[in-house]
């Protein structure tokens, strides 16, 4: 079983302009946590501060929009975040090509502890910064 | 007492009868207790032929259920501000250098 938040935002926006929101640590920290540190890069380093409270965490996967004839392709930034004490999760933001704009679709998962077992380290043991974690939890 | 019959419970799932031969209280009592205990949603019943057996309700859960509401109603907010910043996107081309200045 997984716990799973699902939420949809459609803007009048492009998902190419759009994607600067999700990139840019400034445009972040307007909206997404009260400071954001990302390394744009798959297992790249992510850290955040969230109502006082800092999350760490490592980005899984960083994939522009990317404009064309048709729809265009959607965009993506998929990262873990954890704050002390609690189970990671995993946040999926997607930029999908809509008419007239954009459709935002986030999912935020917290995997039950079995994916402890390929890596991703339990509170309190270790850290995540040291990217102990093995490609299966990054094929799922 | 109502803690006494949940960890007795939680060691293993049992019918009042059970729990009223282990506990010193009568049957009718330790049934006030279980609804009790039920409609709080601490124990959950199984019926199993004539007999209501009454287990735990696993923690997990409801720790479920509170971390989606809370993350949720995290999301919710979060997207109410990216909304917000993408409608002063007309005005303002570049919000960041607004923010930074």
């Amino acid at each position: 079983m997984t716990e799973l938040i699902e939420r949809e935002l459609e803007v009048p926006c492009q998902p190419e302009h759009l994607w600067r929101a999700l990139t840019d640590p400034r445009w972040l920290e307007s909206w997404l946590a009260d400071a954001v540190d990302l390394e744009l890069r798959p297992g790249g380093d992510a850290h955040f501060v969230v109502d006082g409270q800092t999350r760490d965490g490592w980005v899984e996967e960083v994939r522009p929009p990317v404009p064309g004839d048709g729809p265009g392709e959607t965009g993506c930034l998929t990262f873990w975040w954890q704050a002390q004490d609690a189970s990671p999760s995993r946040v999926c933001i997607e930029l999908i090509p809509a008419e007239g704009g954009t459709r935002i679709r986030v999912v935020e998962a917290r995997p039950l502890d079995v994916l402890d077992l390929v890596g991703l380290p339990l509170p309190g043991q270790g850290h995540v910064g040291q990217h102990r974690f093995g490609p299966a939890l990054v094929a799922g | 007492m109502r803690r006494r019959l949940l960890s007795e419970i939680a060691s293993h799932p049992a019918t009042a009868t059970e729990l009223a031969n282990d506990l010193p209280i009568t049957r009718q009592a330790v049934s006030k207790h279980l609804t009790c205990l039920a409609r709080a949603g601490l124990l959950a019943r199984e019926r199993t032929g004539r007999d209501v057996r009454y287990r735990v309700t696993p923690a997990p859960l409801s720790d479920a259920m509170s971390w989606m509401a809370q993350v949720g109603a995290e999301w919710d907010d979060r997207l109410a501000r990216l909304a917000g910043a993408v409608d002063s996107l007309d005005d303002r081309p570049d919000p960041s250098a607004s923010a930074s200045a």
